[in-house]
């Protein structure tokens, strides 16, 4: 080990991936028989280097096929580098696909003093971390039976169980935030975070920037197999920002459907969602035209319907109407609160008097929060448009406040 | 060469966990059935009895001279035995990469756990039997020293399957027709063997094809040290140590070229 620091508890230098793409597995073997290179080469990751420290927290980004997997498959050791060296201390836990290498015959206890030992925790420490576990999933009776009995929700809570069941030293997630129903989630996020605290590193791999924001102290972007940017999270979500919207517009402008989400009754007790997304005072012309906002003040009412006496938060965000943010606000963030209604539901009114954008068309999302922020519980993404006339006719689009001398 | 030996290293590290998924591998062979763990040592064992009764009760058959022993059924089953085990443990070895293709993508696992697990666990099986034959073979001789030969031949079997179930598990990754072919070879293995008729009875021209089976040596071995309490003689260990050596080699190569994109296969 020649790591830098004491602290450092990943150390990642040139690190690539090639994968030998052969025309035909035949030729695989022959390449395999003979020696001899008969393929192409595809790097799907290419001289990557960083450090990680201990307790950080790092989101990987990135778009889709940039070899954010695998990066991650390489630093949990599933797959193998082709080139470059890689440093770990500690435990590394990956949560990569949940459940894999269960068999479907045993029961769930087999399984879990199994898998167990596939993660190195032998059958003694298990049992003592079998009651915690069990608690954890909440799976009760059902562990004795064969897990081919078993739900998807239900394998899935008893793996992420198992693989966090003991506090590792790195921990890498690929999307996994989003397993079972919201009450496993938010234990799912409650047990990331405790980690966290507790000083584990922490490296994530999201398509979410909102979570990244939230989460992350660092960011990792991979463009095309390679490191565009490492450092502090807002440069690179900004910078990984620009490049997504120059993306988007090479690509053909498409206005988003606007398929408002189906209403659901306040009544109906089941997860946490948003009811009801209102905006006064806007009128629709019907000339196929988004509805015009009269007046000058924004006022969206949210409502949404929380889970059990928990107090959720709500989130608002509001761009031009190709998608190009203006701004994004959220209760927790403003040490704001929805206010309970009689009938149990939540509700908060955002009001922007004056609305000081130019005129143009804008479109809205709503989001709901559980009451720590982290986990989302529903979103209502660009559900409305709506155009703005700002009766002064001067170009831009915000205004900001100002002072003239 | 430095290929196997990280390969070997890196099983030592994880020999517990071999020891785990070769128990699991035992129990999966007989999970769901009333009889359990009888059931992978009663097939084998039925058809040795089944050997017995037909060769040596039934139609009493007697080989010429110049055989270890005299009775059909009691020289076959010395022989078919540790051809049997070979069998089990070739095939099964070879098709273990494939078939935990889906546990070494997604847990950071070395490839050579499983082709070893599946050869420990027809050792399991079959280890055991060899010792009870060999108990049964001992009033047809008497308890000699050179019995005591059985382990060693018994252990170069073993290390003789894991490295060929291992090489041919990383062809049969690469072109999943090397299966079918060897399945083939080692249904027609047991004629190119002396297990069937001593080696003595084939035509002198064509012995030599019988070495071409890496089983033949042993056994040779076998048959010497059970029917006849005799140590093996020079040629089955060196035959043996021979096809060890010429598999390593190739196993080392197999594996230095395939190291970094074996799971992708799979």
């Amino acid at each position: 080990m020649t790591l830098s620091t004491p602290d450092t508890v990943l150390h990642v230098e040139g690190l690539g991936k090639e994968y030998k793409l052969y025309p035909s597995p035949r030729a695989r073997l022959k390449a395999l028989l003979t020696g001899r290179a008969t393929h192409r080469s595809h790097w799907a990751l290419r001289d990557v280097s960083f450090t990680l420290h201990r307790g950080q927290c790092i989101g990987v980004i990135g778009d889709n096929g940039a070899g954010k997997s695998t990066l991650l498959k390489l630093l949990a050791g599933t797959l193998q580098p082709s080139t470059g060296r890689l440093e770990r201390v500690g435990r590394v836990t990956a949560i990569l696909e949940l459940g894999a290498g269960f068999h479907p015959d045993f029961s769930g206890r087999d399984n879990l003093y199994f898998g167990g030992s596939l993660i190195g925790i032998p059958r003694e420490e298990m049992a003592r971390l079998e009651p915690g576990i069990i608690e954890f999933c909440e799976l009760g009776e059902a562990l004795d039976r064969p897990v081919k009995t078993y739900s998807s929700g239900m394998t899935v809570r008893l793996a992420f169980a198992l693989v966090t069941a003991v506090q590792p030293d790195v921990l890498i997630i690929d999307e996994a935030l989003a397993v079972g129903d919201q009450h496993f989630q938010k234990k799912c996020v409650e047990r990331i975070t405790q980690f966290r605290e507790r000083g584990c590193t922490i490296l994530f791999c999201s398509h979410s920037p909102y979570h990244v924001r939230h989460l992350c102290d660092a960011a990792l972007w991979l463009d095309g197999g390679l490191v565009q940017q490492f450092g502090e999270t807002e440069a690179v979500l900004a910078a990984y920002d620009v490049h997504t919207r120059k993306a988007e517009a090479t690509a053909q402008p498409e206005l988003p459907l606007q398929a408002a989400p189906v209403p659901v009754s306040p009544a109906d007790a089941g997860s946490a969602c948003i009811l009801a997304v209102d905006v006064a005072d806007l009128h629709d012309e019907g000339d196929g035209q988004p509805p015009l906002l009269q007046g000058q003040d924004l006022a969206v009412t949210i409502t949404a319907r929380g889970r059990g006496g928990e107090r959720p938060h709500i989130g608002f965000m509001i761009e031009q109407s190709q998608g190009v943010g203006i701004t994004s606000l959220a209760t927790h963030e403003d040490g704001a609160a929805p206010v309970r209604l009689p009938d149990g539901t939540w509700r908060s009114v955002l009001t922007f008097p004056d609305l000081p954008l130019h005129s143009g068309s804008y479109v809205i999302s709503a989001f709901l929060f559980d009451e720590t922020g982290l986990a989302v519980y529903d979103q209502w993404f660009q559900f409305r448009h709506f155009r703005f006339i700002y009766p002064k006719p001067l170009p831009g689009l915000v205004r900001l406040a100002h002072r003239w001398e | 060469m430095s290929a196997l030996w990280t390969e070997a290293l890196a099983l030592r590290r994880a020999r517990s966990l071999a020891w785990v998924l070769t128990r699991r591998e035992l129990a999966q062979r007989h999970q769901g059935t009333a009889l359990g763990i009888v059931w992978p040592y009663l097939q084998p064992l039925l058809t040795v009895a089944a050997y017995y009764l037909v060769f040596d009760v039934v139609f009493a058959m007697r080989l010429g001279e110049g055989a270890p022993t005299r009775a059909v059924g009691a020289f076959l089953v010395v022989g078919a035995l540790p051809w049997m085990a070979f069998c089990d443990a070739v095939s099964r070895g070879m098709n273990s990469l494939i078939d935990a293709g889906g546990l070494l993508q997604k847990n950071p696992l070395p490839p050579v756990l499983f082709p070893t697990r599946s050869v420990l666990a027809s050792s399991l099986i079959y280890g055991p039997l060899m010792l009870l034959v060999a108990l049964a073979y001992i009033p047809a001789h008497g308890l000699r020293p050179a019995v005591l030969a059985l382990f060693p031949l018994l252990a170069l079997q073993v290390l003789m399957c894991v490295l060929l179930a291992y090489a041919l598990a990383i062809l049969s990754a690469a072109l999943r027709d090397v299966a079918q072919l060897v399945n083939f070879f080692l249904s027609v293995g047991i004629y190119l063997s002396p297990i069937l008729f001593p080696l003595s009875l084939f035509p002198e021209r064509w012995r030599w094809v019988l070495w071409l089976n890496p089983m033949t040596g042993l056994v040779q071995g076998y048959q010497q040290v059970l029917l006849a309490g005799a140590w093996p003689p020079a040629s089955v260990w060196w035959v043996t140590l021979a096809w060890i050596a010429l598999l390593a080699v190739a196993l080392g190569r197999l594996v230095a070229r395939s190291r970094d994109q074996l799971v992708d296969w799979l």
